[in-house]
């Protein structure tokens, strides 16, 4: 048996396809792309440049369809398939990536349970007709106890049974559950942050509505799950005061309605969330004083500059 | 800059989807657009481009003025940038070829490359010579299908501009991510090389403005597979249009934020990771059930600290205590016991 003759033309054979490089070649296969990192032969380019580059080209196209063919392929009727590895070479994206969706009420459950997504096709095969018929739309399946000619109607049935109204009721009502877990469903997906935010606001309100009676919600009925309300108390002032100290009290009581002191929730005509801090502004421009201040300051010397008119 | 459109039927809503972001994207459309003067060769160079780049490409057919490369005067860049940006939003196209020819700068064509709506980077070419698909007399390849590339030149890896120029070419004809391709369809390649490097190019100097760039070729080609007794068959090339000499001209680099950002890449799902891509992690492995299996290490545990003293299973001594006097045993055991508990604690 003599190997060598046949081992020499094998090797005869990948002569044909072998291709030598200072540098081996730089195959992206998922991109179906080859990159020749050797230095340009300035000879051969300068004596015949067609010549060179197809020459430079066909190595490199040898040694990727040499990556290509040798990949795991599948067949198919239009020919191999070669399944491609993932591409090395990193490009950039034209958009962003996705945000990730959350999941619907439905899609959680499936998940859990490992519920397989199935599709369902139009048509159904109806054995009375013997016929493939539209589950819905056109002539549907479902609209065909509304628009058949005859019904049987059951012995204890009302006077104005109407089976119609009644199947054409009940698709409407299927309809409008769907339409309301879907809604439900985008509302979930939108604003699944802002909840406990919400839930925030209404027990600050609910704590404000309770302190807002005379008697500041001391003689209210306590309802069940309700917090407890502390440091709530009601000062009751002397009934008979002199006119300086009342009239001192109710511009204290303006002051402090307008001043910094105490943080109250106002939208006031400039929004939340703009550039300017109005109760900082008002205490940089009354020094301190507070916005009642600062309007008193403004009117008297508006007042002085008008002067008296007669 | 566009209104949002509000879909209105289940076709327009579908319509809207498919241009939504999607973790494998599709293959990028490209817009050729005229400058204000073009001459001949710009423009069967951006015909033939449109060629080799159908079906993701639309040509207008109107002049527009449109200079890529202009100062930015307003916040919201240059009005070209506008420009580009409206129509990247209008036709859902993510790539350019503005083709452009001054007399300073003659048959110029601008690439340039878009993400998220915005300009990322752009690379402006002056065509030196042109020969158009036309003019070389050869059979031509099936239109529509996937070019090989093929990069000759070791710029192609160290020069930052010349991975651009790679980079956007490929983005152009060959950026989108396949699984499968069909063997008997690999049927032209486009071949990209430089002239020889300089010698003052290898010299790892700051001043690369002032040294000549060499040239760049643009060949197509297409492939003859020849048997050749093994698996692999020997490829021959037969020239086919168009061919391209162009020379680098001006280029802006991307921004180095929104680079990052286009670079992100879709985290690897549990499939991915049982195929063996993705960083090599050590403690797991997919054994062979096929189930995907992780070590979790807990540390040396130190036996001398292993509390022994409440394990009954571990008192020592009357072990082989008699069968038969079990329950008197047992009781005299139990009181040991809590004897010894009192004491200990």
């Amino acid at each position: 048996m003599d190997v060598s003759k046949i081992l020499a033309s094998h090797n005869a054979k990948l002569d044909s396809i072998k291709v030598e490089k200072e540098t081996p070649l730089d195959v992206d296969a998922g991109f179906l792309t080859v990159t020749d990192p050797n230095p340009i032969d300035e000879e051969s380019y300068n004596s015949n440049l067609e010549e060179h580059l197809q020459n430079l080209a066909r190595d490199g196209v040898q040694t990727l369809l040499a990556s290509l063919f040798s990949l795991p392929t599948l067949s198919s009727p239009d020919g191999p398939l070669a399944q491609l590895p993932a591409p090395k070479t990193p490009l950039p994206r034209a958009k962003p990536l996705p945000k990730p969706k959350p999941l619907t009420k439905w899609e959680q459950f499936a998940k859990a349970k490992g519920i397989q997504k199935k599709k369902r096709d139009k048509k159904v095969w109806d054995e009375e007709r013997q016929e493939w018929v539209n589950r819905w739309g056109k002539d549907g399946k479902n609209k065909q106890v509304e628009e058949q000619w005859i019904h049987e109607v059951p012995a204890n049935a009302d006077v104005d049974y109407d089976p119609r109204k009644v199947a054409r009721d009940e698709r409407k009502a299927r309809t409008a559950k769907n339409e309301k877990q879907r809604s439900a469903n985008v509302a979930r997906a939108q604003s699944s942050g802002s909840r406990e935010e919400r839930k925030q606001d209404i027990e600050r309100t609910l704590a404000s509505s309770r302190i807002s009676t005379a008697s500041m919600g001391k003689f209210d009925k306590k309802l069940e799950g309700e917090k407890k309300l502390r440091g709530v108390k009601r000062k009751f002032q002397p009934n008979e005061t002199s006119v300086d100290e009342e009239t001192k009290a109710s511009l204290a009581l303006l002051s402090k309605m307008e001043s910094d002191s105490k943080k109250m929730r106002r939208d006031g005509p400039v929004p939340e969330g703009s550039v300017l801090n109005v109760r900082k502004a008002v205490r940089f421009a009354s020094k301190g004083q507070g916005g009642v201040a600062l309007g008193r300051q403004a009117a008297g010397s508006k007042g002085k500059k008008v002067g008296k008119r007669k | 800059m566009l209104r949002t459109i509000k879909p209105k039927n289940a076709r327009s809503k579908r319509a809207l989807e498919a241009r939504e972001p999607k973790e494998v994207e599709d293959p990028r459309i490209a817009i050729f657009v005229k400058g204000t003067h073009t001459g001949e060769v710009v423009k069967g160079a951006m015909k033939d481009l449109m060629a080799l780049k159908r079906p993701n490409a639309i040509s207008f057919s109107k002049k527009n003025d449109i200079h890529p490369f202009d100062a930015p005067t307003s916040t919201s860049g240059s009005s070209s940038n506008q420009s580009l940006e409206f129509w990247c939003a209008k036709n859902d196209a993510t790539l350019f070829a503005v083709g452009q020819s001054t007399k300073k700068r003659p048959n110029g064509l601008s690439f340039v490359r878009m993400y998220d709506g915005k300009v990322l980077d752009m690379i402006e070419v002056g065509i030196e010579k042109y020969v158009s698909i036309a003019d070389i007399k050869s059979a031509k390849c099936t239109p529509e299908y996937k070019p090989l590339m093929h990069f000759g030149s070791e710029l192609f890896d160290t020069h930052p501009r010349f991975i651009q120029l790679k980079s956007m070419l490929m983005s152009f004809f060959n950026g989108e991510e396949i699984d499968s391709i069909c063997l008997t369809g690999l049927e032209y390649v486009i071949s990209v090389t430089c002239a020889p490097t300089p010698a003052t190019l290898n010299t790892a100097s700051s001043s690369t403005e002032s040294t000549a760039l060499p040239k760049v070729h643009i060949r197509t080609y297409t492939t003859k597979l020849l048997s050749s007794g093994t698996r692999i068959p020997r490829v021959e090339l037969v020239n086919m249009g168009p061919s391209l000499d162009i020379v680098l001209r001006r280029h802006t680099t991307p921004d180095p934020e929104m680079l990052k950002q286009a670079m992100k890449r879709p985290k690897l799902k549990k499939t991915d990771v049982e195929k063996g891509l993705g960083k090599k992690k050590k403690n797991m492995e997919v054994d062979e059930m096929g189930d995907l299996r992780g070590r979790v290490h807990v540390g040396k545990q130190d036996l001398g600290k292993l509390q022994t003293r409440k394990m009954k299973g571990l008192k020592g001594g009357n072990f082989e205590a008699e069968d038969a006097e079990e329950d008197g045993e047992e009781e005299e055991e139990q009181g040991g016991v809590r004897k010894k508990r009192k004491t200990s604690s």
